[in-house]
């Protein structure tokens, strides 16, 4: 089990109301899965992903991750918890403007104290498997959409991360470089990374082991 | 991972090229600014450490209060110095500087050499201080009469080299001199510079008077000693020695009745350290700096350099949206908070480091400007001093994060989940420690500009006030070297130029550091304590009052009908004043000479009130005697060919003398030489008051060029709606007026404060006026306005659908 979230909430008040952005969420995500969170715009997707992610945090439940109780931690224990075990994919790739594609990648790894040797290794490894040797001195703006999610997901990769939290990754793409990006997580799934993806796209959907539908804040089916 | 801080700051650097400039244009004047200040202050408070016993070495102050008079006097008696030898053991050393004969005529060939920096010193000049020897050994060299000991810079001036001096013979004065020893020139840091010193033994003077104050006196403590608590030695020292000669001419018989009679006889120790910046007495060696001036100068040191880290902490907070971004992606990917800190503090110590190297190459450039301007000589050298090289290589990493960590701080605080969802707020106006920095900024400036006019004002006051005598045209000649009868004649002969209105002898000049002589009346004939008055007494000629533009108000000027005038005296107001007469005129005055002999002088005319000292102080008592005081002659002239005049005069005296160079100077501009430090505290003023300025108007720049790119939006909306240029010009300049308006009212009652007790250091001063603040306040809304809308007319006269368009 990696993951498990127990009666989860996230409720913020707005001019007065609360206004509950997750409603009693429980889910449990087993290591090898690859789960799509499907539903329509505001319906919380986004939400989860990053309560999920550490970037936010649950306001009520319980969440478990890897044997951790996560709403018990302090922000620098959870801080290092996703740092080490989770990797994220954004819509808008986000990937920083003024490194160019070998530096954005290399990122993680001076923050985890990686030894300069080994990071050149590793970097070369992860330009290899995403065949773009030769746009490793590029800067962001110098790239498709495409070839920056394909960045965006080695960035991700780079420091072997246990989870994948993609929120809508072919978002900005078109189908050409959707179909791309979704075998690449097939492949890596396949490879024993677990991933949970939000989207919009059922086709996008179908490549998971699981979907999962929220509306409202509520998961309505799965 | 600093490489990589320091490759993303670079690169961001590139990026935003306008602010790069702004900032490093800012940080390296600001930094120029501060080094030059460092240095000067620097040189100033190295002043006489060099001596070996610096620590050790005192001077002894005179302060004397008598009838009125007061006097604050670096000189002290002649036998004080060994007294004090002989009766405490914690004096290890003492030694005495006679210079009150002042400059001397030295022969160099055929030609004679008005020397200036020439004084007798007793044999044990270098036991006390460290001047290191060239050329025989100084600490026996002044024993003997008839010795003398030169700096390099003499031996070369009157022997053409240090070999070529040594053992030969100098002529001071028509007395030959034996050159016993050369020395290193003496630094520009001491508080004296001699080139030639003479044996002691040669002073012609009636030596044991405790009561005439005319040497310079160092004494040398034993280490540990407490200075402060050897002060209360000297109460013994009067009645021991004092106080005998006192009695000898008053019914003074205690230091009782002096106090009681109103009077004040005290005696202090300085630390050698503290003379040029800390001393306040008259007759020093040389024109003091002043610790008040370090003080003021450091302070705009620090406050200009503040304001360019203002601007660097307000332009990387005010485009923090930019770096927004990056703050959120890398706290995803699992920075700390710290190593964000980190990297800005790096990004804003490279940015520092590139300024600094700029502003050691501005310091090089405006080096020898800025010696002219501030009357230092400091070289190159003082920059490779080790400590000043330290401090050099340590400014920029701490000038760094002071800059950097309030936007360090700032930035790193930025959630991801906010940066990533794009609800973060744009970096925005309504940030208030922003509007602090900039109020900040604006507040010194103000009181820069505020102080820098009020300067200006009262060295404007100090020419154009009306000082009771007329200085403009007076052209004084030097006679030294000359005969009585050869001055006399000469005098005589160009009175009658047509351009010479009046001509006097005038030894005695109204302007400071120059002759001087006072001694003491009484207005009985019988001496008591409270009859008696201390007063300037100078020798005048019939034309004097005329040559000067002085002004009689009462009474009569000398006059050659008058058989009696040798006996008769002009005083001034104040001295009527002391006096306590109702109308003076006719009244006697008595001076005391010797033991029971008096000279009875008639009072004939009162003149009026002349500043015969700086501004500074208020005028005092002084009196005029008919004698003739031939060392000056003084001209009132009147004619617009002043060149042709003075050659005309020239010719006259080199065809006495072919030996004498022709000295001359006017009286006016002697008078001007009297406030040289505020002159100099002025251009200085000015100099840094711009500087600030620009710095914060390049502040206001970027500040407004962001502000303006931030509501590019808003602009174009409202454009759309049928707002009008002006109408967007004021909405943009608005927030920034305000925060300069309420800057202006903080700086007011501080510069007020500030320049009232500045002035205070004047007798005659200005009044402070509120056109100085408002015309102030004027300037600095002008600046801002046109600063700012070199970018809020371009925003406001944009096309709308552009910036519509992007969004």
């Amino acid at each position: 089990m990696i993951l498990r979230l127990n009666s989860a909430s996230r409720v913020i008040s707005s001019g007065g109301k609360k206004i509950a952005l997750l409603d009693n969420i429980n889910l449990a995500v087993k290591e090898g899965e690859f789960i799509s969170l499907m539903g329509p715009s505001g319906s919380g997707k986004s939400t989860l992903l990053n309560c999920i992610g550490m970037l936010d945090s649950f306001t009520a439940g319980n969440y478990t991750f890897l044997d951790e109780e996560v709403h018990t931690l302090k922000e620098k224990q959870r801080s290092k918890l996703y740092k080490e075990y989770i990797g994220f994919v954004f819509q808008a790739y986000h990937l920083i403007d003024e490194l160019n594609v070998y530096e954005n990648i290399e990122t993680p790894l001076l923050y985890k104290n990686v030894k300069s040797s080994e990071r050149k290794a590793l970097v070369a490894d992860m330009l290899d498997r995403f065949n773009i040797v030769g746009k490793k001195d590029l800067f962001p703006a110098q790239l498709s959409g495409g070839q920056q999610q394909l960045v965006g997901i080695a960035r991700a990769l780079i420091s072997k991360p246990k989870l994948i939290l993609a929120d809508e990754p072919t978002g900005n793409l078109n189908s050409k470089q959707s179909t791309e990006i979704m075998e690449l997580f097939s492949e890596l799934n396949k490879d024993g990374v677990t991933i949970i993806q939000a989207t919009h796209s059922e086709k996008n959907s179908s490549y998971g082991s699981r979907i999962i539908n929220l509306l409202d804040g509520r998961i309505v089916s799965e | 991972m600093i490489r990589n801080y320091l490759k993303i700051a670079w690169r961001n650097l590139i990026k935003n090229k306008g602010i790069t400039i702004i900032n490093t244009v800012g940080l390296s004047l600001g930094i120029c600014c501060f080094i030059l200040i460092a240095l000067f202050v620097t040189d100033e408070i190295s002043y006489d450490r060099f001596h070996e016993k610096a620590d050790q070495i005192y001077r002894i102050n005179s302060d004397i209060l008598f009838g009125g008079t007061e006097m604050h006097m670096a000189v002290s008696s002649d036998p004080m110095g060994a007294t004090l030898k002989k009766d405490y053991p914690e004096v290890e050393e003492y030694t005495r500087i006679y210079a009150s004969e002042g400059s001397k005529l030295i022969r160099k060939g055929t030609e004679l050499i008005d020397e200036y920096a020439i004084a007798y010193v007793d044999s044990t000049f270098f036991n006390v201080f460290t001047f290191p020897a060239l050329k025989g050994n100084p600490k026996i060299a002044l024993k003997a009469p008839n010795t003398v000991v030169l700096s390099e810079k003499a031996a070369i001036k009157y022997f053409n080299g240090v070999d070529t001096a040594i053992g030969e013979a100098l002529e001071v004065n028509n007395t030959l001199y034996k050159v016993t020893a050369i020395i290193e020139d003496m630094p520009k840091n001491s508080h004296f510079h001699l080139d030639v010193l003479l044996s002691m033994a040669n002073v012609d003077y009636n030596f044991g008077d405790y009561l005439s104050h005319n040497f310079h006196t160092y004494i040398v403590l034993k280490e540990g000693t407490d200075y402060k608590k050897f002060n209360n030695n000297f109460r013994e020292v009067i009645a021991k020695y004092s106080l005998p000669q006192i009695s000898q001419f008053t019914n003074i018989k205690s230091i009782e009745d002096i106090e009681s009679s109103g009077n004040k006889l005290e005696y202090s120790l300085i630390p050698l350290t503290d003379i040029h910046l800390h001393s306040t007495q008259n007759i020093e060696l040389s024109t003091n700096g002043s610790i008040k001036y370090v003080y003021i100068f450091s302070a705009v040191a620090l406050f200009i350099l503040l304001i360019a880290c203002t601007n660097f902490m307000n332009l990387t907070t005010a485009r923090s949206s930019g770096r927004a971004k990056e703050v959120g992606i890398r706290k995803v990917l699992g920075t700390e908070k710290k190593s964000l800190v980190l990297q800005f503090l790096s990004e804003s110590t490279l940015i520092v480091v590139l300024a600094h190297s700029i502003a050691i190459i501005f310091v090089f450039l405006s080096l020898e400007w800025f010696n002219n301007v501030s009357g230092k000589e400091i070289s190159i050298k003082a920059l490779l001093q080790p400590q000043f090289l330290i401090f050099l290589i340590l400014l920029p990493f701490v000038v760094g994060p002071l800059a950097g960590i309030y936007p360090a701080f700032f930035l790193s605080k930025f959630q991801p989940i906010s940066v990533l969802k794009g609800t973060l707020s744009k970096g925005g106006n309504k940030n208030s420690l922003r509007n602090f920095l900039v109020i900040f900024q604006f507040t010194t400036s103000i009181i820069l500009i505020i102080g820098t006019i009020v300067v200006y004002q009262q060295l404007n006051h100090i020419q154009t006030t009306d000082v009771g005598f007329n200085k403009d045209q007076v052209l004084i000649v030097d006679n030294s070297g000359l005969t009585n009868e050869t001055r006399k004649s000469l005098k005589s002969e160009i009175e009658q130029f047509p351009e010479v209105k009046s001509a006097s002898f005038a030894g005695y000049i109204p302007v400071s550091q120059s002759a001087r002589s006072d001694t003491t009346f009484n207005t009985g004939s019988v001496n008591t304590a409270d009859n008696g008055f201390n007063m300037q007494y100078w020798r005048a000629d019939y034309e004097y009052i005329e040559t000067m533009g002085m002004e009689l108000i009462a009474g009569r000027n000398f006059s050659r009908s008058f058989g009696t005038d040798s006996t008769a005296i002009i005083i001034n107001e104040k001295a009527v004043a002391l006096t306590g007469f109702e109308d003076p005129i006719g009244k006697k005055l008595y001076k005391t000479i010797g033991k029971d002999d008096k000279i009875v002088y008639t009072i004939i005319g009162v003149v009026k009130n002349f500043n015969f000292e700086s501004l500074r102080q208020d005028v005092g008592p002084l009196s005029l005697r008919l004698g003739d005081n031939s060392w000056r002659t003084a001209y009132r002239f009147n004619t617009a060919d002043v060149e042709g005049f003075i050659s005309k005069i020239r010719n006259k005296y080199e065809a006495v003398s072919s030996e004498l160079s022709f000295t001359y100077s006017f009286l006016d501009d002697s008078y001007l030489d009297m406030y040289q430090q505020e002159k100099r505290i002025g251009t200085i003023a000015l100099i840094f008051t711009v500087l600030a300025v620009i710095i914060a108007a390049l502040g206001l720049f970027g500040l407004a060029t962001y502000i303006a790119e931030q509501r590019t939006k808003e602009i174009g909306i409202r454009k759309v709606l049928g707002a009008s240029t002006a109408i967007i010009v004021k909405i943009l300049s608005k927030d920034f007026i305000k925060l300069i308006v309420f800057a202006f009212c903080i700086a007011t009652p501080i510069a007020w404060w500030f320049m009232s007790s500045w002035l205070r250091d004047f007798a005659f001063r200005i009044q402070l006026n509120w056109w100085v603040f408002a015309l102030t306040g004027i300037i600095t809304l002008l600046v801002a306005i046109i600063t700012l809308s070199f970018q809020t007319i371009r925003a406001a006269v944009a096309n709308p659908i552009k910036s519509l368009k992007t969004e």
